[in-house]
């Protein structure tokens, strides 16, 4: 177990306090999560003809098991299920799952082993004329453009796209109705990764991820805006738990090593949470991916809605039946600075997963300076003090022989 | 050396009318155009102080201007800090040539008005680097800003020198940097605001808007330019009454001499490159720092960004006033130092009020200059005087260029963070060496960390 990370330096106090979180990790009332390593198995589910995707990522750790149900049948959506035995399984009734009532037709089983379960739907893709933007306005992005439903989008195969060496798949997809021509040569694509421990991967954001948790990056190629200085967004979703929603909070961070903001965002599930979604508020309009492309990446707090506000997905109902849902959205960039308008790219990543959210501390490289920086004056003061009192005193002690 | 003081004071002392020294006068003049009276000593004064106005006006005009130029421009934080190492550049060579040419080639007028014109000419190819969007030739306008810059500085001094020796000269020093620190300042918190409204009333491409903004900028060099010659006239003018003399650096560099600078003095070198290293491409990179990290309004950022120099107008004079009364430079040094390391601190590892790291820097940047540029001159005799401080300058200006550019790949790579640890580290090599000093001094038996009292003590037995 090494959950127990000390008050990391890393992180500034917020609510709760380093301290505070440091106690309830190590009093985590999950003794199930929190492994170190998991054997991840990463699979598609077929069995129906035409079968629409339906990808099943299953972590194994030494006596728990995740589930991460990730599908495009309605908009993009996935259900996060912990269980606390190695032995569930995934149930998936397609004729259930694809008829007008798809409840029970997606379960993990044995059902008594759940200890955690929620989802997440991407609804819609948002767009912004970021010239009509007024001090104070309701809409501080701009005059919204009517949205994309991200359930009248048609999504490739992602058999011909999962890598099982890297344990990713791509789900890629362009409006059905293609009448507007905006995504003739752009697409929309969803990449998962899942991970069998932790680490950091080498593209930026270089969010920090453990065996509990995968990562998703979204990006935006090649589509035409419908304005000059058009700002995308992403309407995010999840199933509500009673009459409140889940927050987002911002945490300042002190570190921008790895990413090039101040900031990092969390959505908990639970208290103490059993599940997270983090993310460094930043996204990037460059396939680089470097400092320079960076955008701001703005989020609003959620709020209750109706499920029939929403695209429904099936998956979703599948798990849970009918539910409320809260929504949030994601907007990315700002009216001045780099925008979606350079190059016709934006990504943005975040991290999935159950438990506690990761918590960065220092890198070796920083401490290692710390350290020597810090420590040579430090010490050379203290050497020299003592050898000018020794000098000093063998001195007046030959002053009194004398 | 007494008798020359005498004699300037004979020559330029406000003594009564037609007493001794204004026989080349052909009539009474009114005050204000008698060079032998105060009042029209004010009117030079107020020339020299704007003087330096232009070139430190534009000397921060990158840092104001940080987002707009590396958006308008397209460049990374890397290119960004080649403007502030193109500056320096010049000056590794020019600190130890602008005094042996203000002496023997130009005099100080023409010397004056020439690098004025290199200042203007620098800022203007600078603009128009803008307006064609061209980044080398804002590289080439910094060049040539970077001859003209420093060089300026020292014939302002001599200027100085020349009308106020044996008189108002401490004051006119601190009234000149304070003019240097007011014309930072401004600039700091206006070129932003001006860009805002051009873009606002032009509606020009970025780049062009730059231009513009920069060009508006070189004005105040013109201004300069204009008061160098009315300078140089005056000057002339007072020659020609008084049969003054015209003004010299006195400095005379002998390269030789640096084989034999002493322990001391390179452990001054040391601290002195290491420090400045840590606070000018600070400052150069602060402004987006302060936005990002403390989430500040851009207004606000360059208002935080210059208080470092708002600081140093009014405490320069303080500080050089209570060192000179306590002596023990080391000692006070240290503290300035140590206090640059905590805001370092401060900045890099809290999110505490940044006013609070900020002021502190201000302080301890002005204690520091105090302190520690004095304590040259007990290190090395007087005739490697000149050698010395032209040695320390283009040192300095050397580590400023090869850091500002390490700085901006730092950040372009790894982030503030890691470049306020970056500062932090050179920071503590300055502290090690401060320690070091401290200890070399103390082994030696040297004079520098004597209190004011020692040292009045030592002058009086050298003395008898």
């Amino acid at each position: 177990m090494c959950r127990c990370w000390g008050p990391s330096w890393g992180w500034v106090p917020c609510t709760p306090t380093p301290w505070l979180l440091l106690s309830l990790v190590c009093a985590a009332p999950f003794g199930l999560l929190g492994e170190e390593t998991r054997q991840v198995s990463m699979e598609v589910i077929s069995g129906w003809p035409n079968a629409p995707n339906l990808l099943h990522i299953r972590a194994v750790g030494t006596n728990s098991t995740l589930h991460y149900v990730w599908s495009t049948l309605g908009p993009p959506a996935v259900v996060l299920v912990a269980t606390n035995t190695t032995q569930s399984v995934l149930s998936v009734n397609w004729s259930l799952l694809l008829s007008p009532h798809p409840h029970g037709g997606l379960m993990v089983l044995p059902k008594d082993s759940v200890q955690f379960s929620s989802a997440l739907v991407f609804t819609r893709l948002l767009e912004f004329d970021s010239t009509k933007v007024s001090e104070g306005a309701s809409q501080p992005s701009g005059k919204p453009y009517p949205p994309y439903s991200l359930a009248e989008f048609s999504w490739n195969n992602i058999t011909n796209s999962l890598d099982l060496a890297t344990l990713s798949a791509i789900f890629q997809g362009h409006p059905v109705d293609e009448s507007t021509g905006a995504f003739a040569n752009g697409s929309l694509a969803f990449k998962v990764q899942a991970f069998s421990g932790s680490g950091r991967p080498a593209q930026p954001p270089r969010l920090l991820h453990t065996a509990d948790a995968c990562q998703l990056e979204v990006s935006l190629d090649g589509a035409s805006p419908r304005g000059n200085h058009s700002l995308f967004g992403l309407e995010i979703a999840t199933v509500g738990t009673g009459l409140d929603c889940p927050s987002v909070k911002e945490l300042h961070s002190i570190d921008d090593e790895y990413a090039p903001v101040f900031q990092v965002s969390r959505l908990l599930w639970g208290s103490p949470p059993s599940g997270f979604m983090q993310w460094r508020p930043v996204a990037f309009a460059q396939k680089q991916q470097n400092r320079e492309s960076a955008l701001p990446c703005q989020a609003s707090s959620l709020h209750a809605t109706l499920a029939y506000s929403l695209p429904s997905s099936p998956i979703v109902q599948a798990f849970f039946g009918s539910q409320n849902f809260c929504a949030f959205n994601l907007t990315f960039g700002a009216p001045t600075g780099p925008g979606y308008w350079d190059q016709h790219y934006l990504s943005w990543s975040m991290l999935l997963g159950m438990g506690f959210p990761p918590v960065e501390a220092l890198s070796p490289l920083v401490l290692g300076i710390i350290a020597v920086a810090l420590g040579t004056p430090g010490l050379i003061l203290l050497g020299g003090g003592l050898f000018l009192l020794l000098r000093y005193k063998q001195h007046s002690e030959y002053q009194s022989v004398n | 050396m007494e008798e020359e003081d005498e004699e300037v004071r004979a020559l330029l002392g406000d003594r009564p009318e037609g007493d001794s020294a204004v026989q080349g006068a052909p009539r009474a003049l009114p005050a204000l155009c008698d060079p032998s009276r105060l009042a029209h000593r004010l009117v030079v004064l107020l020339l020299m102080c704007l003087l330096g106005f232009g070139s430190y006006f534009c000397y921060d005009s990158p840092a104001a201007l940080q987002t707009q130029v590396k958006r308008d421009m397209q460049v990374n934080t890397t290119k960004f800090m080649l403007l502030y190492a193109w500056y320096s550049w010049p000056n590794v060579v020019l600190c130890f040539l602008g005094g042996f040419l203000i002496d023997r080639v130009f005099g100080i007028r023409w010397g004056t008005v020439i690098f004025s014109c290199f200042v203007c000419i620098g800022q203007v190819i600078f603009a128009l680097g803008g307006v064609f969007k061209a980044f080398w030739l804002m590289e080439l306008g910094r060049f040539v800003f970077g001859i003209g810059g420093e060089s300026l500085a020292v014939a302002q001094n001599t200027y100085a020198v020349s009308w106020f020796k044996g008189k108002e000269l401490n004051l006119v020093f601190g009234l000149q940097l304070s003019m240097a620190r007011i014309g930072s300042t401004v600039n700091m918190n206006l070129m932003g605001w001006l860009y805002t409204r051009i873009e606002a009333s032009l509606g020009l491409p970025g780049h062009m808007t730059l231009g513009v903004t920069l060009m508006i900028g070189s004005v105040t060099c013109i201004l300069s330019l204009i008061c160098a010659l009315v300078l140089a006239y005056l000057d002339r003018r007072a020659e020609k009454i008084l049969h003054k003399e015209q003004g010299k650096t006195g400095d005379v560099i002998k390269l030789t001499d640096i084989k034999d600078f002493s322990l001391p003095l390179w452990l001054v070198f040391l601290i002195c490159v290491c420090y400045y290293v840590a606070v000018f491409p600070f400052i150069g990179l602060g402004k987006v720092f302060f936005i990002k990290k403390f989430g500040f309004s851009p207004q606000s950022a360059s208002a935080i960004n210059s208080i470092v120099y708002v600081i140093s107008a009014p405490m320069s004079p303080v500080f050089g006033l209570m060192v000179d009364k306590t002596g023990k430079n080391v000692i006070w040094v240290l503290c300035a130092v140590a206090a640059t390391l905590i805001s370092h601190m401060m900045l890099a590892f809290t999110f505490w009020n940044p006013w609070i790291a900020m002021c502190l820097l201000g302080l301890s940047y002005s204690l520091l200059a105090c302190a520690l540029w004095p304590m040259v001159a007990f290190v090395v005799p007087e005739h490697q005087l000149g050698t010395a401080y032209g040695f320390m300058q283009s040192i300095q200006n050397l580590g400023l260029a090869v850091i500002s550019i390490l700085a901006g790949m730092i950040l372009d790579s790894w982030g503030y963070f890691l470049l306020e640890v970056f500062f932090i580290a050179c920071l503590s090599l300055s502290l090690l060496a401060v320690v070091c000093l401290y200890l070399v001094n103390r082994a030696r038996g040297g004079n520098l960390n004597y209190s004011a009292k020692q040292r009045e003590e030592l002058k009086l037995s050298h003395t008898e």
